[in-house]
């Protein structure tokens, strides 16, 4: 047998203990992932289930829905009510934002998430970015599927998570932000590339413009008054 | 240095070993990472699904009413204008009273201090005020007479502010109806302790007044020309 080096014989000690001390301590850590993993995909599957519960109850809702709106729509018909009162109504639930509607308008994607930019969009950028498409006249504007409507308010809670009509509105997949907004296509292009996007550029954050047909979603809150009582005149 | 045979076949086996644990320990860190996001994207899905769902079986059981009383035969255009009256009210198409708010903001009128962006009011400052009072849960809200809907715009055009396609000038009067107690402290925001700073150093005004009666007038229809009624959806 070989005979081996005295002056070896520590340094290959202290590796060897140093590799069997990561051995074990790999081992240990791999034992714990492992079960929290299993833990993280119990979850997963819970919320899933969880999710896709609600979804089917979503489906079965919306389908109700429809039906209902059949039948409303033949016995307002068999009782006669005045069509210009119902065209009316229409148009006022397009205001208060409970009908979902749709149109020609423009979607604007907004990426921030880029090196470039070292703040992120706040809210205080959203309500901007909204209010310009207002004063271009558009005519419904949701943002990541919320509608704005008149009481919208636009809030950071914690540090990241942005709420819009007090939903939270982060996407940890795909664009970060869509706007979408229905009206007359060239001036809401023309009143955003000119007033807001190159700012926006200008902070390092990825912007593009669509012109599209939209679906806009309604105003899924509620409006409640405690306080304000109407003045009849 | 030369090495043995043995040798070199050592240093092959921990060096081996050392990258079967140095991708072990890459796998373990990316597996802990890759959890957290999927977990965070399902959250805010099935709150807003949630939210749907109450929407819809509110709203089918009003049509369910709606039928019912056809059904049996009351007054119709009763219920059809009952109707109408509340949409009304939700879009702010009649004018309200109640308890709240008023907020006067003022620009500065020390022409010593000459030109300076801090003398004025700011069209962000106002609508940093409304999302506030809306935050606050407010139900009614005007700025010099003009009701904040929808369609309500505040963009600055250099020396006015357009409000509802109208010329608005300071002094900007604000006011909310709502719980005073809370559209109060929900105020106690950045902007507003930002224009008390303002108001110390450069003279711009800032008051608040708490209100028995605070009137606020009925914001305008508007026409669509482009958005049409959803078939599908909601």
């Amino acid at each position: 047998m070989q005979r081996w080096k005295r002056s070896l014989a520590l340094p290959v000690t202290m590796v060897a203990i140093a590799l069997g001390l990561l051995i074990s301590v790999q081992a240990q850590t791999q034992k714990n992932v492992s079960a929290a993993e299993k833990i993280s995909a119990e979850r997963m599957t819970q919320m899933k289930s969880v999710l896709s519960n609600s979804q089917a109850q979503n489906t079965k809702l919306l389908e109700d829905h429809r039906v209902l709106l059949e039948k409303l729509d033949e016995a307002r018909k068999k009782v006669g009510t005045d069509p210009q009162l119902l065209a009316q109504l229409v148009q006022l639930k397009m205001l208060e934002g409970t009908q979902a509607v749709e149109g020609p308008g423009i979607q604007i994607s907004i990426d921030d998430r880029t090196k470039k930019a070292p703040f992120p969009l706040s809210s205080d950028d959203i309500a901007k970015l909204i209010n310009t498409l207002k004063f271009a006249g558009a005519e419904a504007i949701s943002i990541n599927g919320q509608r704005i409507v008149g009481s919208t308010a636009i809030v950071l809670s914690g540090s990241s998570t942005i709420l819009v009509n007090i939903m939270p509105i982060n996407r940890a997949e795909g664009i970060p932000y869509e706007l979408d907004a229905i009206g007359d296509q060239d001036t809401l292009l023309d009143y955003f590339s000119k007033l807001e996007a190159p700012g926006l550029k200008q902070s390092g954050m990825t912007v593009s413009i669509a012109k599209k047909t939209l679906l806009i979603p309604s105003y899924k809150g509620a409006y409640t008054f405690k306080q304000a009582q109407p003045i009849t005149s | 240095m030369k090495l043995g045979n043995r040798e070199r076949s050592l240093l092959g086996l921990a060096s081996i070993l050392i990258g079967f644990l140095f991708i072990v320990l890459l796998k373990a860190q990316g597996a802990a990472g890759s959890q957290v996001t999927r977990s965070e994207t399902a959250v805010p899905s099935l709150i807003q699904t949630e939210q749907a769902n109450q929407q819809l079986s509110d709203d089918n059981a009003k049509i369910q009413q709606e039928l019912d009383k056809y059904a049996e035969g009351q007054s119709v255009s009763g219920l059809a204008n009952q109707q109408l009256q509340e949409a009304k009210m939700n879009a702010g198409l009649i004018a309200v009273n109640g308890p709240g708010l008023r907020i006067t903001l003022d620009d500065s009128k020390s022409v010593s201090k000459g030109v300076d962006a801090n003398n004025y009011i700011h069209e962000q400052y106002i609508r940093a005020i409304f999302n506030a009072l809306w935050n606050g849960g407010a139900e009614a809200v005007s700025v010099n007479d003009q009701r904040v809907t929808t369609n309500t715009e505040v963009f600055c055009a250099g020396s006015y502010i357009q409000i509802n396609g109208t010329r608005q000038m300071p002094p900007y009067v604000i006011e909310a109806i709502g719980d005073t107690n809370n559209l109060s402290s929900a105020l106690n925001f950045y902007v507003w302790y930002q224009l008390g700073d303002l108001q110390k150093q450069y003279g711009i005004t800032r008051k608040l007044e708490v209100l028995d009666k605070v009137i606020i007038p009925a914001g305008k229809l508007r026409d669509y020309h482009y958005a049409a009624p959803a078939k599908e959806g909601t």
